[in-house]
């Protein structure tokens, strides 16, 4: 683990809240993002056909009279995109070809002068489709007479750790079959059977998603998109069009909002194609906030059901869960999030006895993809409450019981790997404190009613084993410092971090050090995609050991100009030091122009130029029929919600009095944007607990707009907020530093669901938690008239 | 909704320089054109496609539109063309009719508001408007000019559906005018949405009260209802047992049950029929408890 020196005035620029390093251009509005591009007047803009069937055949497809329009430029189909493009499982064309699988799918693409005339063209093509029957359901989907949604499923390249079941709707199933589950529900005092079901819903990203992309005559692609992965979207998008890698430039400004809706690949790869049939002219595609709502990724709906028992002394025995997840038409990339939720499926417990079947169902709604949590929130969501629910049968308080139950360091989890050193326990106890748990306040009005929730959680980042990061350090004539890396800046603030590693590593004052952007996969440095809130730990890595390699130079051609051991030698606020000699020198005079040759003429050193990277080289496969394996993931980030709420009797409106967040991200980098994390993450968690859902009928959307799509906004967070850093440090994470971006959304909507419970005894099958379900709900239970 | 489309489509922007000429474009393109405020739900239609009007007829400027006077003999007028948040700070409204102020205060954010306009929302004719029960209540009228001239029209017989009102081709309401609320009145406006802020109403209701020594119970009470019935709605029922009988808690009960009763929600994607219809009764009940306790 890294140590570093703390500078002159005390300070190390890690562990510090310094300001954000894009925080003056975000607010000043100079901050460039891809819609910004200018392109000048040879721009077209482009449209998409899309399907208006949940599942058909593409009978006839005609575009000849939208190519007729004045002003279309080009018309690509499904004609154009034979090949398959997916992240762990290669599952969908480009543009559909023989069948439409979601309303929504993308049918035909027009570039055109201007948008209004590519919608006109969009009009004029003319589709027959042959309706076929659907799949609306994930456990309906699983059965033997379901409608066949990927018939060619068996011919699908897919990763090796992604197990499809041709001939079914079944893309993935994760297997845990540890201890003895059927024999152990005898030895359990209490056993709580549950189902909760999670809808879809969106990211909801304040900027949509928007492609610009270019092919020039020799078939090199230069692709502007607003995007968390240009490496992955260049790698992706080469495979399925047979091209080379290092035929396709992604370039990467800053992202507006991703939360995964902008991981992997989606509308990105229509913009390319269309591109390829107006060689030499730029084309933009960006979607309607309409179009956000279902045509790019949504977060995967999931029916849960939960049996868990434990001893008479509340300690869990046996649990056997079965998730089916509604993964959409496509599940390129949701597979993993199946295989994630599968082999976490027991929550951050500790159970000697464990049966878990997660299952990645195809169904006709939209494409579901990777979001905030990765299948961590879905699944909590219903495992928590089926947990409080024990604690309650059993007789033992919720937050004993947990307390009794949570996985520790040391703790062989459901895979058979042995867990790392975590802060769970310390989480729920500084939470509980936080929110006093155990005294009930009295409510507002006699209309009223509060209630106390607790939910823990854990998460480890999702990913290949092998996922990869790399990092450039340079140093400028006047000492400053430029990292270079490929990971992107969503709005988390990792530049920031990183050029508080990179400062704190080299030994520079943070304000030294620039980020350089946008992300150009030709000048950049490999990063795998910024998901899995992996970057910190990642990235972190490969960051501070190019600043170590740049250190190192830097030290060597000192140490050899003043005649002295590296050992005696250091870097502080910018100064090469010798703790021997006493001499001093900065950096400037040195990192560029190297040093005078002490013996003589001539020079040593030159540029300094650190590079670094980074890739877990330890993590395992698991048995297919077993799960076990020694080590499924690369570590686990823990941590506990509490909540206080109040409900109104007369409307069934849930008001969230106080939040307390407790998470152990090992090391906080910088402890005020950590703390940020955790309060958004719980602002968007209280979203989804209350408003969010994709509301589907027959594979349509119905509420793809704000109008009714409702998000938090500051008037729904809550009053009092605390967010608590617990830091129990990760072996291999820079200064044992571990991701928290995602895992403050993780186990809120369940903390409120218990509140709910607590405050009136109800509990909902599936979120949001409206007032209206409430109200109905409190009626049903006779708590109102 | 499918292919979301990504602009406005093309309008000609006109701008006439007197009412009679306004009106007159607007008859000569019955169809095609319509006149324009703020422009917060015509812009977004036009967008969807729902409308499909060539000539947008900018009428803020034109005479009396973006003026607000008060007579304390006749009561309160308010443009066309003045916006919500004009109104809600305009010592007059607070002072005379803070029932509006308080209706107006939950439209929309206050970035909309400085577009939104209280003639709008009634032009608008949604059965969600937040301002119109206040107005239905307060007795309003709408001044309107037309082909013919200018006339006064109750905003009680203004609707006719959802979107839908007695405005015929030509037509542009200058003003909507406030008479004198009762001596003594007190008012509340409860709105239930989802979120906190800028939400569409799932049940909105309009109560107010004062007390008349000639009604029985020695009050009156009027009240509307948003959101549960094709058009703004006066459960009648509820207010005639509420000047009827004495005044009591069982009382206010029976009211609320009937304004519920009143009511013909739909199940739609902001809420079901059975909530609203509750909730009817619940926020009727909530709001007339607030109005007669102020009424002391």
């Amino acid at each position: 683990m890294l140590k570093t020196k703390p500078a002159a005035d005390g300070h190390t620029p890690v562990g510090d809240s310094v300001p954000r390093l894009d925080a003056h251009d975000k607010v000043t509005g100079a901050a460039q993002f891809a819609d910004d591009i200018q392109f000048g007047p040879g721009l077209l803009q482009a449209r998409i056909l899309r399907s208006p069937h949940a599942h058909a055949l593409i009978k006839r497809l005609d575009v000849s009279r939208a190519l007729a329009l004045p002003g279309v430029k080009a018309i690509v189909t499904g004609e154009q995109t034979p090949g398959y493009i997916g992240l762990y499982l290669q599952d969908r064309h480009i543009f559909c070809r023989d069948r439409v699988r979601y309303i929504g799918d993308p049918v035909a693409g027009v570039a055109a002068v201007d948008e209004a005339t590519a919608e006109q063209a969009v009009d004029l093509i003319e589709v027959e489709y042959e309706p076929l029957p659907a799949v609306f359901d994930p456990v309906e989907g699983t059965r033997p007479d379901a409608p066949l949604l990927h018939p060619d499923l068996g011919q699908y390249e897919a990763v090796n750790f992604i197990f499809p079941k041709p001939g079914s709707n079944i893309s993935n199933h994760f297997k845990i079959r540890r201890g003895d589950v059927a024999g152990a529900w005898a030895q359990c005092a209490a056993v709580v059977e549950r189902e909760y079901r999670v809808p879809h819903i969106q990211h909801v990203p304040i900027e949509p998603h928007v492609a610009v992309a270019k092919w020039d005559d020799k078939d090199k692609i230069t692709l502007w998109a607003s995007s968390q992965s240009p490496f992955a979207q260049r790698n992706l998008i080469a495979k399925a069009l047979h091209l080379s890698q290092s035929q396709i430039q992604v370039i990467a400004p800053y992202v507006g909002g991703g939360f995964g809706a902008k991981a992997g690949v989606s509308m990105e790869a229509l913009a390319v194609v269309i591109a390829g049939a107006v060689k030499g002219r730029p084309v933009k595609l960006r979607l309607t906030r309409e179009e956000e709502f279902f045509t790019t990724f949504v977060r995967q709906g999931l029916v849960a059901r939960f049996k868990v028992g434990c001893d008479q002394d509340g300690r869990l025995q046996a649990l056997e869960n079965t998730y089916y997840w509604d993964a959409g038409a496509y599940t390129e990339y949701g597979v993993n999030m199946t295989r994630a939720g599968g082999y976490s499926g027991t929550g951050p417990y500790d159970v000697p006895n464990v049966k878990v079947d997660s299952i990645c169902v195809y169904t006709n709604h939209p494409v579901g993809g990777p979001m905030r949590g990765f299948g961590m929130p879905e699944l909590h969501s219903g495992l928590e409450q089926a947990m409080d629910d024990l604690a309650h049968a059993v007789g033992v308080d919720p937050v004993e019981f947990r307390r009794r139950n949570c996985i520790r360091g040391g703790d062989i989890v459901a895979t058979g790997m042995t867990m790392h050193p975590t802060g769970l326990p310390e989480c729920i106890e500084k939470a509980a404190a936080a929110i006093n748990w155990g005294h009930k306040s009295s409510p507002s009005a006699p209309n009223k009613r509060r209630g106390k929730g607790m939910a823990i959680m854990w998460k480890a980042p999702a990913m290949p084993p092998n996922a990869g990061s790399s990092a450039r350090v340079q140093l400028n004539e006047d000492g400053t410092v430029m990292v270079s890396l490929g990971g992107q800046e969503i709005g988390q603030g990792t530049f920031t971090v990183m050029a508080q590693m990179a400062a704190a590593a080299l030994g520079v004052p943070y304000d030294w050090v620039k980020v350089a952007g946008p992300i150009d996969t030709d000048s950049s440095p490999y990063e795998w995609q910024t998901v899995a809130s992996r970057l910190t730990w990642s990235m972190g890595n490969a960051v501070s050991a190019a600043a170590r390699d740049a250190r190192r130079q830097i030290l060597e051609m000192v140490a050899k100009a003043w005649k002295e051991s590296p050992d005696d030698l250091d870097i502080v606020d910018g100064q090469v030091i010798s703790y021997k000699s006493e001499e001093a020198c900065s950096l400037k005079d040195l990192v560029i122009y190297g040093l005078p040759n002490p013996d003589g003429d001539g020079w040593i050193g030159g540029p300094v130029l650190g590079r670094g990277s980074f890739m877990p080289t330890y993590v395992t496969g698991l048995d297919p029929e077993t799960g076990q394996g020694p080590r499924a993931v690369v570590h686990y980030t823990t941590g506990a919600q509490a909540v206080e709420i109040e409900v109104d009797l007369d409307t069934g409106k849930v008001e969230v009095l106080r939040a307390v967040a407790a998470f152990d991200v090992g090391k906080a980098i910088n402890p005020d944007m950590v703390r940020a994390q955790m309060e958004g993450g719980l602002v968007q968690g209280i979203s989804t607990a209350f408003f969010e859902s994709l509301q589907l009928k027959n594979g349509r959307v119905l509420n793809p707009s704000f109008v009714d799509y409702r998000i938090a906004t500051a008037a729904d967070a809550p009053p009092q907020l605390e967010a608590i850093i617990v830091e129990v440090p990760q072996d291999d994470g820079p200064w044992g530093a571990r991701g928290i971006g995602e895992h403050s959304m993780v186990p809120t909507i369940p903390a409120i669901a218990n509140a709910l419970y607590d405050a009136v005894g109800i509990r909902l099958e599936a979120p949001p938690f409206t007032a209206e379900k409430v109200y109905l709900a409190m009626r049903a239970a006779g708590v109102v008239q | 909704m499918l292919t979301a489309h990504p602009g406005l489509p093309e309008f000609d922007y006109i701008k006439p320089t007197t009412l009679p000429e306004a009106s007159q474009f607007l008859a000569e393109h019955a169809g095609e054109a319509r006149p324009f405020l703020g422009g917060t739900d015509t812009f977004v239609r036009l967008r969807d496609g729902a409308w499909k009007d060539k000539y947008l007829v900018d009428v803020k400027h034109l005479d009396g539109m973006q003026t607000l006077a008060f007579d304390p003999a006749a009561g309160l007028t308010v443009g066309a063309a003045v916006n919500m948040n004009r109104v809600i700070a305009a010592p007059e409204v607070q002072a005379h009719y803070p029932l509006l102020a308080e209706a107006a205060h939950t439209v929309a954010s206050y970035q909309l508001r400085t577009r939104a306009t209280l003639v709008g929302n009634a032009c608008n004719a949604s059965p969600a408007g937040d301002t119109v029960g206040a107005g239905l209540v307060l007795n309003a009228e709408l001044l309107i000019f037309g082909v013919d001239g200018g006339r006064r029209a109750p905003l009680a017989t203004f609707f006719r559906g959802p979107g839908k009102t007695t405005l015929r081709p030509g037509d542009i309401v200058t003003a909507i005018h406030y008479p004198l609320p009762p001596a003594g009145h007190a008012g509340r406006y409860l709105k239930l949405g989802r979120n906190a802020l800028g939400d569409l109403a799932i049940v909105g209701v309009t109560a107010l009260g004062y007390r008349d020594p000639a009604a029985p119970s020695g009050y009156r009470f009027r009240l509307a209802l948003a959101s549960v019935a094709p058009m703004p709605l006066r459960p009648v029922q509820a207010e005639a047992l509420l000047s009827d009988q004495p005044l009591s808690e069982a009382g206010l009960q029976a009211a609320a049950e009937a304004a519920a009763a009143a009511a013909t929600p739909i199940d739609d994607v902001r809420g079901g029929a059975e909530y609203r219809r509750l909730m009817v009764r619940n926020l009727t009940r909530q709001a007339l408890r607030d109005v007669w306790q102020r009424l002391g």
